[in-house]
């Protein structure tokens, strides 16, 4: 006893150590599935904080940069619309009536106006903080898009701040289609250059072309559908050979991000219960 | 010994806000990180209570991580160093030298501060970045990132360490 004593009290800072780094590796290990651990990431509301205050002195240096892009946008964007506008009624032949009709399945989806408060580019697991929580509605599985396109999905959320898993980061799926061909793919991330990623799983049936916008589909309900993503670059064949995996030139740049919409979409909950109920009828029936 | 406490955890402070704030965000190259708050575990003195600096660097290696969303990453690095700084820096050092001596140029001269911040440096980025790439095998990058943020950490304490010097 008087041994094992001595023993203890000579070593205890190896015992020490030995807790230190189980601790630290249970942290690394346990924190991508994990969802409970929101205090240990930026979400928190110490770094959150000190983080906001840093973006704040920040944004005083590139406002007018974002300032003019997000006003040339505006112009560009008006312009189409009212084209369209036009081209619709004399399509149709119709008054207000019905392109106000048409319009009104954006009213299902409410925008939360956030500010990135860290970024970062560098590594293969990108994650990004927004300053909002689920005290302004915001909640984990939500999509996040910025005046140039998709930024991606909220991943831990806290009471005032919010973990974004963007597009940048390895683990990221988003389920996207061609623009005015609808074939669909699921965009991911190499790890690689922070300005391409890779829409995969097009079938080899599809007729597309180089330069053509690809955009999100709508079908995960994460994003509306139409939100832009990027411009076909390259076409290579699948690994298996069986698809097409398709380079897109990301139209976000995600190192300027400054001012994101996280979008809610109320019939989301919906959505997922009755695909739920879908996928479980469906393991009863094959398991009878 | 509590104005050491004091004395030390404005210092952890600092580290953490410089880190947080400014030299995380810096990426020469895409790959060099300076990471100076390892210079943090370098400045404990000689005969420094063990598990103090054990639970100094943990401490560190959490703050930082809880900004860079890296759980455990950065912990468990600075813990290992911390681990084995008071033998390393008993290494570089006379038997009979004071009882609480301060690891810094004017003390233990320019060479071995050199080495004694060397090992410490590149053991710290070689743990680090094998946990951040643990499961991608992406050796060259790895090699990238471990070479670039050693030199880059080391070039800054050498540089900050020679100033202090001076000042003296």
């Amino acid at each position: 006893m008087q041994n094992l004593l001595e023993f203890l009290q000579k070593y205890h800072h190896w015992f020490l150590f030995v807790l230190l780094e189980v601790i630290s590796l249970v942290l690394l290990f346990q924190y991508n599935s994990y969802q409970g651990s929101v205090w240990l990431s930026s979400a928190n509301a110490v770094s959150g904080k000190v983080n906001e205050g840093r973006a704040e002195v920040e944004s005083f240096f590139s406002l007018r940069q974002m300032n003019e892009g997000l006003t040339l946008r505006n112009f560009y964007m008006e312009r189409q619309l009212s084209q369209l506008r036009r081209l619709y009624s004399e399509a149709t032949e119709d008054t207000a009536g019905l392109w106000a009709k048409e319009m009104s399945f954006l009213k299902q989806y409410r925008m939360i106006p956030a500010k990135v408060v860290t970024n970062e580019l560098n590594r293969q697991d990108n994650l990004l903080t927004i300053d909002r929580g689920t005290k302004d509605g915001v909640e984990v599985g939500m999509g996040v898009a910025c005046g140039q396109g998709v930024v991606g999905v909220t991943y831990l959320v806290s009471d005032h701040y919010a973990v974004v898993m963007p597009v940048l980061n390895t683990a990221s799926r988003i389920s996207c289609a061609i623009r005015g061909h609808n074939y669909f793919g699921v965009l991911r991330w190499n790890g690689k250059d922070a300005g391409v990623a890779y829409l995969e799983d097009i079938p080899r049936h599809a007729r597309f072309k180089r330069g053509d916008w690809v955009e999100t589909n709508g079908y995960s309900s994460i994003f509306p559908p139409g939100v832009l993503v990027g411009k076909i670059e390259t076409v290579y064949n699948s690994d298996d050979g069986l698809s097409y995996r398709v380079k897109v030139r990301l139209s976000t740049d995600f190192g300027h991000l400054r001012d994101v919409v996280v979008v809610n979409d109320p019939s989301i909950v919906e959505r997922t219960r009755l695909l739920q109920s879908a996928r479980d009828s469906l393991k009863l029936n094959v398991k009878e | 010994m509590s104005s050491d406490i004091f004395k030390r955890a404005g210092l952890f402070i600092a580290f953490a806000l410089a880190q947080a704030l400014v030299l995380g965000r810096i990426h020469l190259f895409g790959c060099a990180t300076p990471l100076f708050y390892v210079y943090f575990v370098l400045l404990f003195p000689r005969n420094y209570p063990k598990w103090g600096v054990l639970l100094w660097s943990f401490a560190l290696g959490l703050i930082v991580d809880i900004f860079y969303n890296t759980p455990g990453m950065a912990a468990a690095s600075m813990t290992l160093i911390g681990a084995i700084q008071p033998y390393c820096f008993e290494m570089y050092i006379s038997r009979d030298a004071a009882e609480s001596l301060q690891p810094s140029m004017d003390n233990i001269g320019w060479v071995k501060y050199f080495y004694y911040s060397l090992v410490l440096v590149i053991v710290y980025c070689l743990v680090f970045f094998t946990l951040d790439v643990f499961t991608f095998y992406n050796w060259l990058e790895w090699i990238k990132c471990v070479v670039g943020s050693s030199a880059i950490t080391l070039l800054m304490i050498l540089t900050f360490e020679t100033v202090r010097g001076r000042q003296e």
